[in-house]
């Protein structure tokens, strides 16, 4: 399937702090994200070679995640190094956890399934502050329609329609007025999808007012996409039951 | 012996807000083991002259006798907090702690129904009390992303107060009733900060990161 082989967004960069791991999902893919406390994130099959426990249930210490059920410590590399049951053993390299390629930019943490990685899209922001990730039932086809029929005002004046351009097959700009918006889409599921909302601007401008300004907006997409009937292409602003 | 006794069942969430409290609090009590599950025994006397309504928590504290996870954290605020910051006098942190306490004691009680459905068979159905729990869990998380552009990192106040402790077992438990922390971000970055307050302690189904 050649979109796996697209840079997807997965988390809010801000969303993973250092030492901390998250689930998610991609075409229904369950994946682990952690970030360790050198900063670097991960993406790995969310699954433990031991017992098949979720890694993301687990605990970030320095370089290495370890699983809840028995601590199992896995490296950088997907490399079990630590058995805790057998603290005296060389853990045999076939003791290896799934790794998917990760990056980070935009304000957003990407993956690539693989299992060749592309080359990474340029830079859309040099600066970028968070606003939310919005979780949504249906699939990226369903997101897009609703982002196309309910855009955002402009935080900083008023000013005519907003426009949505496509950056990238997961990533698309949304300009209202001076204001842009990175918005990226993943495909959680064929019946789930996320999007990843950030601020392209300084912080000067946007921090605080202008995070809450996006986030009202980005609620009421939700709340649309929830209470409106909406059926691909037939969506209409003002339609709400 | 402690002039406090918390009539206790570890596996009950509610009375994990107490002990939680008790803990940060570093108030020294006697737990009271009750047969919750199966024996139901909150709900018979003696344990009914206590609470009337037949559950858990139950505090006594001297001649003080009372019930209700929310009321229980009040008190020992009030009477062991010297800092007056978990449950603080100003107007607007008081009230926004009420409000919270309010949601945990009121609205996201399905949480708790969601819970006691999955792992002990109370009645009721589970997809939809999940599915309703899941929907207070995600007003929290809304609450938390908007907090997060003002750099708060706590649900009433620039500070943890008792709204923090009540509301903190429902999410950090919510695995036991399907559902899953992923599309929560503000409320992991919070759980996070909770476990790191002092006196933090955990119950089963709460993972102690060793």
């Amino acid at each position: 399937m050649e979109e796996r082989n697209d840079w997807h967004p997965v988390a809010l960069s801000t969303s993973i702090k250092p030492a901390t791991s998250a689930g998610t999902r991609l075409f229904d893919e369950e994946l682990v994200v952690w970030r360790d406390t050198g900063e670097a994130t991960h993406i790995w099959e969310d699954r433990c070679p031991h017992r098949g426990m979720k890694l993301s249930f687990g605990f970030v210490r320095g370089d290495h995640i370890a699983c809840l059920y028995h601590g199992w410590q896995y490296d950088a590399a997907g490399q079990c190094r630590y058995i805790p049951a057998h603290p005296d053993i060389k853990v045999p390299p076939a003791i290896k956890v799934k790794t998917y390629g990760a990056a980070e930019q935009d304000g957003m943490i990407w993956a690539a399934l693989g299992p060749d990685l592309p080359p990474l899209p340029s830079r859309s922001a040099t600066e970028t502050l968070p606003v939310r990730s919005l979780y949504l039932r249906g699939g990226t086809g369903r997101a897009l329609n609703l982002l196309r029929d309910h855009p955002p005002r402009s935080f900083t004046q008023e000013a005519g329609p907003a426009q949505i351009e496509p950056v990238s097959p997961t990533l698309f700009r949304i300009r209202a007025g001076t204001d842009a918006l990175l918005i990226g889409v993943q495909a959680l599921s064929g019946s789930r999808t996320a999007l990843h909302i950030v601020i392209a601007g300084p912080a000067a401008a946007y921090q605080g007012a202008g995070q809450l300004h996006f986030l009202r907006w980005a609620n009421a997409l939700r709340h649309d996409a929830e209470t409106v009937q909406v059926e691909p292409a037939a969506t209409a602003l003002g339609e709400a039951v | 012996m402690p002039a406090l006794a918390l009539y206790n069942y570890e596996l009950d969430d509610a009375c994990y807000k107490v002990r939680l409290a008790l803990s940060i609090l570093s108030v020294e009590y006697e737990a009271i083991a009750v047969d919750a599950f199966p024996g139901k025994e909150q709900t018979k006397p003696p344990l009914l002259d206590l609470n009337p309504l037949g559950r858990l928590p139950i505090l006594r504290d001297g001649d003080v006798v009372l019930h209700g996870a929310e009321a229980i954290l009040a008190h020992l605020a009030r009477a062991y907090d010297g800092s007056g910051k978990w449950l603080p006098a100003e107007a607007a942190a008081f009230a926004s702690v009420m409000q919270w306490l309010q949601f945990a004691a009121s609205d996201l009680s399905v949480a708790r129904e969601a819970r006691e459905q999955a792992l002990f068979d109370a009645p009721g159905d589970g997809t939809a009390l999940s599915t309703e729990a899941a929907r207070m869990l995600r007003i929290m998380d809304d609450h938390m992303t908007a907090r997060s552009f003002a750099g708060a990192s706590w649900f009433a106040a620039p500070h943890a107060t008792i709204a923090d402790i009540a509301l903190f077992p429902a999410f950090a438990l919510s695995r036991d009733f399907g559902v899953d922390h992923d599309e929560y971000p503000a409320l992991r970055n919070w759980a996070r900060y909770v476990r790191q307050l002092p006196g933090f302690t955990t119950m089963p189904g709460i993972p102690d990161y060793h």
